[in-house]
């Protein structure tokens, strides 16, 4: 028989109460990890996602440059559009080995009940844009042909050779290939040749964005200051200050996650605290015995703050497992409040991070324990058995 | 021979306010090896609170305690703890044992505060002794009241006392169930182990080799039918 079988017992006695606040500890340890595991896969998946695209820095009308840029990537339609000239000005630039135009809009699916986000792009850049990209099929050709992402190919049940027509003039596509899954946001756009989608939408020299790569990286900062000189009311993002800029939202909203499970931490250790105490209330005849036969003072204080241990390491480790069953469902929901969310698995448990979880949680059950054990230890043998 | 047990001017005072309550009264008794002692009085007599100062469970506000020749009333916490682990084995009236432990793991706990190696057989022969050794997996509400005394009772003599102190161990049971504790009682007195039993029960305090009266916190009469009495009022 250990310490441990005395605290497993203990909490197998009071299994409603114990339960309860399990389930406290499970929440908030459950809570903590997946906001920490959220930060690190939203990272590593943002930055996954703009270093597969084959450029170093885009223009984008002027207004707040990062969120025109997570817009552009997000695939929203902005309401501005780059002046007539910017393009030629920007292309006239030199040491730029790419300049490539896109325009970004939706266009509505009346047959399938829905709006697909249409990317326009000159077709001869598709794979310096998107040096990864596989494609089932070929890149469009044709005027009205298409490249379907594959979550809308998806949707659509698409294959090369098909057709889908948009309502603006019952315009009819021909699929000509299919974007093999990037788990990017890519996926979820339609791509044409940006003159068509001009054309569609009745604006013959209209650019959403325009995509740039030096040719010698290291020189970025006099290109960029080349292209303020010639144009004006454009603002230059790089791909290295949009990571940036999203991962500051992101940690601001990592900071509030955190403080709410800070929150929810701080509540679950009042559980703990109050379950202890209540235990220590209801068993002081039994603390009174276990002094009468021999317990030291450290004895009971080390009883109760084991106790106080056992229930929060099983609660944090149901916590750690509860993240990980309903992670799908976790990142769903941040999908969902998220305005901008790189593709691929944004929740990602690391071991390590688990296994510091744990030890957190261990530490809250400790600290938690300090008190009651303090006071049990502080009880009269003779008073625990009279009282 | 040293006593187990002396007691020199004890008194105990309890303060409720302003008021002063004064449970014992100048106690001077001694305890050799080898008695069986039993405590009688009223309600509110003082007996409880002589057992607790005998077993360290408590510290008399004047006078001294000895348990084998080491006064203990000045001793700290820690050396207190000790000398209960190792010199005191108590019975109480309401059992006490720790629900969901078996039997056998009740009778374990003495020998798991003094961190000596737990040996099965040895917690058997305890709980053959008091006639359970076929109970030792059966938890507390698998057993009778009776059982449960003749548990505790293993669980005192686990660490091999030199003074069993039992506060009214027969007052929660029938008549049969307490001839058969009293009688383990006096089986391991038989052995040699020295016991102090309170008691409320006049038949046992008679069949006992001293009985103590206790009245309002005065030590009123010894019945003196032992060689060992040395107790004065």
């Amino acid at each position: 028989m250990t310490i441990l079988k005395l605290a497993l017992n203990n909490i197998k006695r009071r299994k409603t109460r114990s339960l309860l606040t399990l389930f406290g500890i499970a929440f908030s340890i459950a809570v903590f990890f997946s906001i920490l595991s959220i930060n690190k896969g939203f990272e590593r998946e943002l930055d996954r996602q703009l270093k597969k695209t084959g450029i170093h820095f885009m223009i984008v009308p002027s207004g707040c440059p990062y969120e025109v840029a997570t817009l552009v990537l997000h695939g929203s339609i902005l309401p501005q559009l780059l002046n007539a000239d910017v393009l030629e000005k920007v292309r006239t630039t030199e040491r730029l080995e790419l300049v490539s135009p896109a325009l970004v809009t939706q266009l509505p699916n009346p047959r399938a009940g829905r709006v697909d986000t249409i990317y326009g792009i000159d077709m001869a850049d598709a794979f310096k844009i998107k040096p990864e990209w596989q494609i089932d099929g070929r890149l469009p050709a044709d005027k009205f042909e298409i490249l379907a992402g594959s979550a809308v190919a998806n949707a659509y049940k698409l294959k090369p050779g098909d057709e889908i027509t948009y309502t603006i003039e019952n315009r009819r596509f021909k699929v000509a290939g299919i974007l093999k899954e990037t788990t990017t946001q890519d996926d979820a756009f339609v791509y044409m040749h940006i003159q068509t989608l001009q054309e569609i939408i009745n604006k013959p020299q209209a650019v959403t964005a325009i995509f740039a790569r030096a040719k010698d990286p290291a020189m970025l900062e006099d290109i960029i200051g080349d292209i303020y000189i010639k144009v004006t009311s454009v603002q230059i993002i790089t791909m290295g200050e949009i990571i940036g800029s999203i991962m500051t939202i992101v940690s601001s909203a990592k900071s509030l996650g955190i403080s709410i499970a800070v929150i929810v931490i701080f509540i679950s250790a009042i559980g703990i605290i109050n379950l202890m105490l209540t235990t220590v209330f209801e068993q002081t005849k039994e603390i009174g015995m276990i002094r009468a036969i021999g317990a030291s003072r450290s004895d009971i204080f080390s009883m109760v703050i084991n106790e106080a241990i056992v229930l929060s390491a099983i609660g944090g480790a149901a916590g750690i497992f509860l993240s990980v069953i309903f992670s799908p469902l976790i990142e769903k929901i941040v999908r969902n409040i998220t305005p901008y969310v790189p593709g691929g698995r944004i929740v990602t448990f690391g071991y390590e991070l688990a296994v510091l979880c744990f030890f957190f949680s261990i530490i809250i059950g400790a600290v938690s324990g300090l008190f009651p054990a303090w006071k049990a230890s502080r009880l009269s043998p003779v008073e625990a058995i009279g009282g | 021979m040293l006593p187990v047990i002396a007691l020199e001017g004890v008194e105990k005072i309890y303060r409720r306010g302003s008021e002063e309550i004064h449970a014992l009264k100048d106690v001077n008794i001694t305890f050799q090896e080898g008695e069986f002692i039993s405590i009688v009085g009223q309600s509110g007599s003082g007996k409880t609170t002589l057992l607790n100062i005998m077993g360290c469970l408590d510290r008399p506000t004047r006078g001294t305690v000895k348990i084998d020749g080491i006064e203990v009333s000045t001793m700290n916490e820690k050396e207190i703890s000790r000398i209960r682990r190792e010199k005191i084995g108590f019975i109480f009236q309401q059992f006490y044992l720790i629900p969901g432990l078996t039997a056998a793991e009740n009778v374990a706990l003495p020998l798991k505060f003094s961190r000596k190696p737990i040996d099965k057989k040895y917690i058997l022969s305890l709980l053959d002794t008091v006639g359970l050794d076929m109970r030792a997996k059966h938890t507390p509400d698998q057993l009778s009241g009776g059982e449960m005394q003749r548990v505790a009772i293993a669980r005192a003599i686990a660490n091999h006392p030199h003074v069993i102190l039992a506060d009214e161990p027969t007052g929660t049971l029938d008549t049969k169930n307490s001839m058969i504790i009293f009688e383990l009682l006096k089986s391991l007195n038989s052995r040699g182990l020295t016991i102090i039993l309170v008691t409320h029960n006049v038949a046992f305090a008679e069949k006992t080799g001293r009985v103590i009266s206790i009245s309002d916190g005065q030590m009123n009469s010894t019945r003196l039918d032992s060689k060992h009495i040395t107790g004065s009022i």
